[in-house]
Formats: C-alpha cells, structure tokens, sequence
C-alpha cells in the first residue's frame, strides 16, 4: 500500500516520492510501523470487534506477521518488534525500493528473494487439493460467511475463480518479472547471500549485543507465554472432561 | 492425482496465466496490481467462457 510513495508517481505536473524512500518505507517516522508483529494484532482486534470476523482477524494476522517476518530476509529488515524501532534484518536478499520500482524489479527477481518466492510457488503446486472446487466449497465456503453473502449477487463459479486469483496472480507475476528481468533486459542472477550484488542496496545497521539480547528475551517470552497457555489449557481441557464423565 | 476433468481446467488457466505473462512482460504496469490480476483472471476465465456457452 506505500509502495507507490517509496517509488514515486507522476500525476498531472505533481511528482510525489518520499524524499527519504527507505526511511518512509521501513522506519519511524515512516510507515515502517505497519511491518510490525503489533501493527498484525492491532488490525487484526479491529477487524474482530468491527467486522465481528474471528476468521477474517485470524488470516489478517497470519498474512501480516508472514508479510512482516519475510521483510526481515531482505538488508534493511523490519521494526517486527515496534514501538522498540531497531530494525530486524537477516540479510539474505538486497532492499533495492529506493532505486525506483523497475531497478527493485530487475533485483527482487535476481536475487535470493526470487528462490524464496519460487519455495512457495512450488508448496502451493504440490498442495493444488486446495485449488479445486470441492476443496473450495467444502472448506472455505463454508467456513467464511462472506462467500455465501457475495455468492447472493455472484455466481459461485466467479467466486472461485476469484479464489484462485491469489495463486494465479502470484506464480504469472513471478514468472513474467523473471521472463523481463532476464530474457528481455539481461540483468545477471546473483542468488549469493545479499544479493543481487550489482545493485546498490539499502542496509541498517548491525544490532548490538545488548539490542540482541533484548530480542531474545522478547521471543523468549513469546515462546514461553505459548507454552504455559498450551499446558494450561491442556489442563482445563482434561478436568473439564473429568467432569463430565 | 488429479482427474482428467481437474487437469482440464488446470489446462484452461495455464493457457490464461501464459497469456496474462506476455501481456505482463510486454507492459509491465499490468503486474503491479493485485487487482488487475483478479479482473483479467475473472475475464478469462469466467466471464468469456459464460458468454460463449450463451452464444453457442
């Protein structure tokens, strides 16, 4: 949704470009926030109490947090752990948005970024039960109250052809970017860790020591609050059962 | 595996996703949007072939 500000448009004799495109799209103050675990929770609540969707809060949370966590691949990372506005960054692919979008193209799809898409594109071929129409109807139809409502004034084969589209629209535009990218420009294939090394990448600062132990000690905390509430929860479940019999 | 009439439809939206890469890789702001990629699937895979069976 920022992304057309990180690389700037032209509308009428208006250019309109963040003047520092990174900082806008990945820090604070920016909009870095909106790749946060937090950011997830916040619209997800909303979504929830607003809309009254448990399902519509859960996926929102669940495509956020992988949005905001696959982000942290790339050299400039994301604040996952906002309103604490270190920057997580693991590295592995080059953060080239402040090229402009065709140069970001040309190097998304060059790099390491291009073989975790691909890493998908194939889980999702290999798990295409999930395409089909009885898998459709049994499952998500029935489990989202939004498709009966709009299936009131579209027909069910137009939705699931709508439902199909995210998988469509993924694996063409990876492949297309590719075709562009190296059977038309000749941009080289650099799949080393940071890469594509060729293009002028955007990087944050390493963390320190102490920055590292204080995402250790948040994700530990995570993993323990999961654990106990599992446990606990296994034990209610079991005296609950107790009870009834 | 899949039956032959899942392979079939397979069939028709790897035909669409071939032409939706030509037309992408010929003018590239047609793979920016999400939407975009929805409306031409509903075209092409949806609206076309409901017309053609009223036609014919």
């Amino acid at each position: 949704m920022s992304k057309w500000f990180v690389y700037g448009i032209h509308i009428g004799g208006w250019d309109l470009k963040a003047t520092d495109p990174v900082q806008f799209h990945r820090g604070w103050p920016g909009v870095g926030f909106t790749h946060s675990l937090l950011y997830g929770v916040v619209i997800a609540f909303l979504f929830w109490r607003l809309l009254g969707s448990k399902t519509w809060a859960v996926s929102f949370l669940i495509g956020q947090w992988a949005h905001a966590i696959t982000d942290t691949g790339d050299t400039v990372g994301t604040m996952l752990f906002f309103p604490w506005t270190i920057h997580i960054h693991f590295g592995a692919w080059a953060y080239a948005g402040q090229t402009g979008r065709m140069t970001d193209a040309a190097a998304y799809f060059s790099g390491p970024g291009a073989v975790w898409d691909l890493v998908w594109i194939v889980y999702g071929i290999f798990s295409w039960r999930v395409l089909t129409r009885s898998y459709f109807e049994r499952h998500v139809y029935a489990a989202d109250a939004f498709w009966s409502r709009a299936n009131r004034f579209i027909p069910l084969a137009a939705l699931l052809v709508a439902y199909r589209a995210a998988f469509f629209y993924g694996t063409t535009r990876w492949i297309a970017w590719s075709l562009w990218a190296h059977v038309v420009h000749h941009y080289p294939y650099d799949i080393s860790w940071g890469g594509p090394h060729w293009v002028p990448a955007a990087h944050s600062p390493s963390l320190t020591w102490l920055q590292l132990v204080g995402v250790g000690a948040i994700v530990g905390a995570g993993v323990a609050i999961v654990v106990v509430s599992r446990h606990e929860f296994g034990r209610r479940s079991w005296a609950a059962i107790r009870s009834r019999t | 595996m899949p039956s032959s009439s899942q392979l079939t439809v397979a069939a028709g939206y790897v035909a669409a996703g071939a032409v939706y890469v030509a037309l992408g890789v010929w003018y590239t702001d047609f793979l920016f949007s999400f939407f975009v990629g929805l409306g031409y699937l509903l075209l092409v895979a949806w609206l076309v072939p409901l017309c053609v069976r009223r036609i014919f």
